[in-house]
Parts: structure tokens; C-alpha cells; sequence
């Protein structure tokens, strides 16, 4: 696992969010999904998309429901907002039974099947003219590892210095960690009590 | 030893009764030996005669109540505290106090000179009453013209008995003393007639008195005027005040009052001078840059530059005033998180702190934050240190940070401050 292309990556979401850019693309990597789903969650990032060379389209040229059947919907939803949901049911021939609020539109993406040209498109966000996304910085170096137990993570997460790395000071900072049960954020770990090693800090 | 001493010891008068002087002992110090010294009591020895008059000075300064007196007490106090009051007095002998009594130097002496004998109507807190303290019902109703008319005689009569204490002149007056008496008559009257006492009549003498009563005001009393000449002489009436065109420029731009512009707080940081040069030579002027806070999260940052030294500082000034920004602030003492700003070469990282930290900044972002009402605060200034730019660098850090509400929203998160909850809402 080298850290040098999150380095890459790290550099990149920064000069994309100074560029005002819309959407970006980071090479794929176990590693690099992980986190740019871990940013997903965390607000920063609005989409992440597999694909190509080329961009997915975005959302507004997509294929879209027609409004009549999007009014229908809306009233269904009014009348039974359970319907949101998914379902699992299954008829007595262990058919799935139709949705009740019709087929769902799944957009497709070409992912190239040569791995080595697939991209992973990450959308950014902005807000009041200010990126979400302003500041992204490895912590684990290549050349220097750093794992936190979870108590100097409990630390770093109450903005205190730990194991020699400082506390998330900044308001709304983000740390993404890497533990046996995946990539997590600081806070995350904390509350399941994992240490793991830092990767990077996110405000 | 000295080499005197055989010789002494041969001249000397040999007496049964002398007794062998002690050697005198070698000096090492240069002051003189402690028995050498003149000793001086700590307090100054009383003769007898003073004595006696001390003692008459005490019974006149502190004299033995009598039981007239000590009945007194015994309507205020009860008799276990009358019978400690005169423990107490018992303990303190009155030559005591006066020959050792000093002045307080403690932290929690009054800072005014005052025995606590008397209420001062400047420095003490003015005698109220209440409904309370009205015996009997606190009816009153408004009185006919009747009652009106002879309440206002009454009260003018009143009146007039307190601007002549030794009773009104009557007969045959001079001019001087007549004007004078009808003068004051014309001010008892129009003081009779503004008295709530006339309007309103009662059933019960004591509400109507408690109507003209100050005590029951709410109103507090005017201050005293004092009179002397140096009071005389700054005595400044408003319409004396000269208005300064751009101060009241910036009063119109701010949409506020004058008296609020008082409440800022101005500070010139930095002051010095530039010159132009032109074909005809150097055009020299002073360049200023202030500071302006209302120490409750408001701060701006100005410059002036003037060939005249008192134009460019009130420039300056203004222009501070006017580029007030509000400076968002933690629990009203210090920043949300921790900041960098970058201004030219220089850099200025800010610290927010727990409570009770202080300010421990270098001078200028001290004077900042004070003006902006900041209390906990670190900070760093690792590259250039130019003053100018560490003023801007800290006041734009200051005035464009991020709150976490509007990260929250920028990021699509719910966010609920879990103070409010474990502490009651008792928070700021």
C-alpha cells in the first residue's frame, strides 16, 4: 500500500477545489474508493462515480422520469411514505413482485474493462463560493508510518497532541484512518474503540 | 587585642569599685555597633500631660453612651447583639484606636474617604421605601377643587417656611427684600402646584405624604451641582460642543448615535512617516493605522496618511470606525478553532483557548483582540513580523472565519451543540 499516490490524490483534490472545478477524477485504488466514499459520508465529496477516461454524465443530462409519472410518484409517496423504502417481497412462486412505485431508472456508467483505464470521478463541492474541500494533507508519510491507538485517537479528535500528530484544531477537520475493519473516520474509531494507522486530514 | 590596653591599664585610677572595662570589641562593619546606635522606641513615648489630653480627646471622640442611648439601641437591635456590640467595645480601647489606628492599605478599604457615618447622596446608595412601608391603606383618589385649592395653600405655605427658616418678613419691606419674597413665593407656588400631594387626596394621611416622598420615587435623585471653578471652568454646555464634519458624516454612514461612538474603542498601532517624491522635491506625510473595536465583537481596521499629523490620525481613525466587521467569537471569549491568514510576507496563525488562558499574543494582536472582546487567545507570527501587515493578517483571520454551523450546512450535516443539553441551555 503506498502512500504516495494518496499523496497524489491529497494534492489534487486541493489544486481541483482552488481550480472551482466541478467534478474530478483520482485513479482507482482499494484505498482511494475507500476514502473518496469516507468523504461521501462525511459531506465533502456530492458524488463518486467508477468510469473512464471520459466523465459520467452529469446528473441533469441524464435520462430522467417523465413529470407526469414524478407527480404520480409524489402522490403515491404522499399517501404512503413507507414506499421509499425498498422492498424484498416475493410472490409464492418466489417471484420478486413489482415495485409499487414503478421500475427504478438506473443510469449507466461504461467502466472500461482494462483496469488501467478505469477512473474513479469524484464531484466537489461548493458552498457560498467557498470550497467544502479546502484542505486535504497526508499524515502518514511514505516514509514514515504512524499508527494512533484508539486513546491518542480519542485525543486527536478532542484537539489534543498525540503520538506526534496535532489535534483536529480546525473547525469541522477530519482525519480518515485505516483499521482492520476498513477506512475509517477518527470520530468512528473512537466511538468503536479501533486504532489503525492515520492516512489523512480533511478541512 | 589593642595595643592600648597596657597603657590604659597603668594610667588608669585604680578604684576598688571599677570593674575592668570589657575590651572593646573590634569593628567590622563600617555603621556603628547596635549599642552605639541611638535606639528609638516603635511608638513614640507619651509624656504625661499628653496623656491626659488623649484621654480627653477620646471621651470626646468616643464617649461613654449613656442609657438614653443604650435604649436606643435596644429598638433596633436585640439583646444578645447589643450585649456583643458592647463586648466588642469593651475589647478596643479607644486610646488604641487613636494612637494606632492607620488608614486601610488593604485591597477591600473603600476607595473614598468616608467613617460610613452619614449617606452621601453621590457615593451611597439612595434610602428607598416601598409599598411596605405605607401604614394603613395605599388608597388615594384624585381630589376635587375644593381639596385642591387647600392643598396648594398648604403646601405653599410649606414651601415658603423652608426657603425662610427664620419666618416669613413681614411689614413694611425694601425693594430688594420685597422682590426677593415675592420671587420665592412665585417658586413655592409653582412647586405646590406640581406636587402630587395636591392632585390626589386620601383617607390615609401617610399615602398621601408617601406621594410627595422621594424615597418612594423611582425616579433617582439629580446629582448634586457642584460648584467650584475648576467645575465652572469644563463645564460644557451641548450646544457648545463643536461638530466635527466627519464625525458626523460617519454617524449618518452608521446609522447610529453619538453617544454610541463613544463606547468604541480606538487605538493608533501604527505611526510613521512616508514621503513623496516629486520634480519639486519630497512631499513628506504621516501615515497612521488604527484600530477600532466595541470590545463586543466588533473590530476595524483603518489608515490615514496626511501631510498634517492630526488629519491623517482622525482619517485613520474614521476609516477604522467605519470598516467595523463583526468578528464571530466562542462563547463571546475566543475563536472557533484555530486560523491562518497570510498577508504579504506575513503570516499569523491564531489559537483558540480553553477559559481562564488569557491573551498570550504578541502586543498588536493583544490590542486586537481586546478591541474585539477576544479573552483566550495564542498565537504565532512564524514569518515577517511587519506591523502593518500582522494587524490586516489578524483582523481578516479574524473577521472570515468559518462557523461550524455553516460547515454543517455546506456539508449536508445535521449539527446540535450537546452543551445546551447537558448543561441546562446554561451556556452562551
Amino acid at each position: 500500500m503506498s502512500l504516495v499516490n494518496l499523496a497524489h490524490v491529497c494534492s489534487h483534490m486541493q489544486n481541483a477545489s482552488k481550480a472551482r472545478l466541478g467534478l474530478t477524477s483520482i485513479p482507482v485504488s482499494k484505498m482511494h474508493v475507500n476514502i473518496a466514499l469516507g468523504l461521501q459520508r462525511e459531506g465533502f465529496l456530492s458524488s463518486v462515480t467508477l468510469g473512464g477516461p471520459t466523465p459520467p454524465r452529469p446528473f441533469l443530462l441524464q435520462a430522467q422520469q417523465d413529470p407526469e409519472r414524478l407527480d404520480k410518484m409524489a402522490e403515491k409517496l404522499a399517501a404512503e411514505p413507507w414506499l421509499a423504502y425498498p422492498t424484498e417481497e416475493t410472490d409464492d412462486q418466489g417471484k420478486k413482485l413489482k415495485s409499487p412505485l414503478g421500475p427504478e431508472q438506473v443510469h449507466e456508467v461504461h467502466v472500461p474493462q482494462n483496469p488501467a483505464r478505469r477512473r474513479l470521478w469524484l464531484g466537489l463541492k461548493y458552498w457560498q463560493n467557498e470550497p467544502v474541500l479546502k484542505n486535504m494533507k497526508l499524515v502518514s508519510k511514505p516514509t514514515r508510518r504512524i499508527w494512533l491507538t484508539s486513546e491518542d485517537l480519542g485525543k486527536i479528535t478532542r484537539t489534543r497532541e498525540s503520538s506526534y500528530v496535532k489535534g483536529l484544531t480546525h473547525p469541522g477537520e477530519c482525519m480518515f484512518v485505516t483499521t482492520d475493519r476498513g477506512i475509517l473516520e477518527a470520530r468512528e474509531c473512537v466511538e468503536r474503540k479501533l486504532g489503525g494507522m492515520a492516512l489523512c486530514r480533511v478541512w | 587585642m589593642s595595643v592600648c590596653r597596657p597603657a590604659r591599664c597603668l594610667f588608669s585610677k585604680a578604684t576598688a569599685t571599677s570593674l575592668p572595662r570589657p575590651p572593646p570589641q573590634r569593628s567590622f562593619h563600617a555603621s556603628a555597633s547596635r549599642p552605639a546606635r541611638k535606639r528609638r522606641p516603635h511608638y513614640p513615648s507619651i509624656k504625661a500631660e499628653d496623656l491626659k489630653l488623649l484621654n480627653q480627646a477620646s471621651e470626646a471622640e468616643y464617649p461613654k453612651f449613656d442609657t438614653s442611648e443604650t435604649t436606643l439601641l435596644e429598638k433596633k437591635y436585640t439583646r444578645a447583639q447589643i450585649a456583643a456590640i458592647k463586648a466588642a467595645e469593651s475589647t478596643i480601647d479607644a486610646r488604641d484606636v487613636l494612637t494606632q489606628g492607620q488608614r486601610r492599605t488593604d485591597p477591600w478599604r473603600l476607595n473614598y474617604e468616608d467613617d460610613l457615618a452619614e449617606v452621601d447622596p453621590v457615593t451611597d446608595r439612595p434610602e428607598k421605601l416601598t409599598g411596605d412601608d405605607i401604614k394603613g391603606s395605599k388608597n388615594f383618589r384624585l381630589a376635587n377643587d375644593v381639596q385642591r385649592d387647600e392643598n396648594i395653600a398648604r403646601i405653599t405655605s410649606e414651601n415658603l417656611a423652608k426657603m425662610y427658616p427664620e419666618g416669613v418678613p413681614e411689614g413694611a419691606l425694601d425693594n430688594q427684600e420685597a422682590g426677593r419674597l415675592k420671587s420665592s413665593t412665585e417658586a413655592a407656588f409653582s412647586q405646590a402646584v406640581l406636587d402630587p400631594r395636591v392632585s390626589y387626596t386620601s383617607n390615609n394621611p401617610a399615602a398621601l405624604e408617601s406621594l410627595g416622598d422621594e424615597r418612594h420615587s423611582i425616579v433617582a435623585p439629580d446629582l448634586p451641582r457642584v460648584e467650584n471653578r475648576m467645575a465652572r471652568q469644563t463645564r460644557r454646555l451641548s450646544t457648545e460642543e463643536e461638530e466635527d464634519p466627519r464625525q458626523k458624516r460617519l454617524l449618518q454612514y452608521l446609522g447610529w448615535e453619538k453617544q454610541k461612538l463613544r463606547s468604541i474603542r480606538v487605538k493608533t498601532l501604527v505611526v510613521h512617516g512616508v514621503t513623496n517624491q516629486t520634480r519639486m522635491g519630497k512631499i513628506r506625510s504621516l501615515y497612521y493605522l488604527t484600530i477600532a473595536g466595541n470590545q463586543d465583537g466588533l473590530l476595524g481596521v483603518g489608515e490615514g496618511k496626511s501631510v498634517e499629523p492630526e488629519e491623517g490620525r482622525k482619517q485613520s481613525v474614521m476609516s477604522a470606525i467605519r470598516n467595523m466587521r463583526p468578528v464571530p467569537r466562542y462563547e463571546n471569549r475566543t475563536t472557533f478553532g484555530d486560523l491562518e491568514q497570510k498577508v504579504g510576507a506575513t503570516k499569523v496563525q491564531l489559537f483558540s483557548r480553553p477559559p481562564g488562558f488569557g491573551l498570550r499574543v504578541q502586543h498588536l494582536i493583544f490590542e486586537l483582540a481586546r478591541a474585539a472582546g477576544l479573552q483566550d487567545l495564542s498565537a504565532k507570527t512564524p514569518r515577517s513580523r511587519n506591523k502593518m501587515n500582522v494587524i490586516k493578517a489578524t483582523w481578516e483571520a479574524l473577521t472570515s472565519q468559518k462557523l461550524p454551523d455553516e460547515i454543517a450546512r455546506a456539508r449536508g450535516k445535521k449539527l446540535v451543540d450537546v452543551r445546551k443539553v447537558y448543561y441546562g441551555g446554561a451556556i452562551h
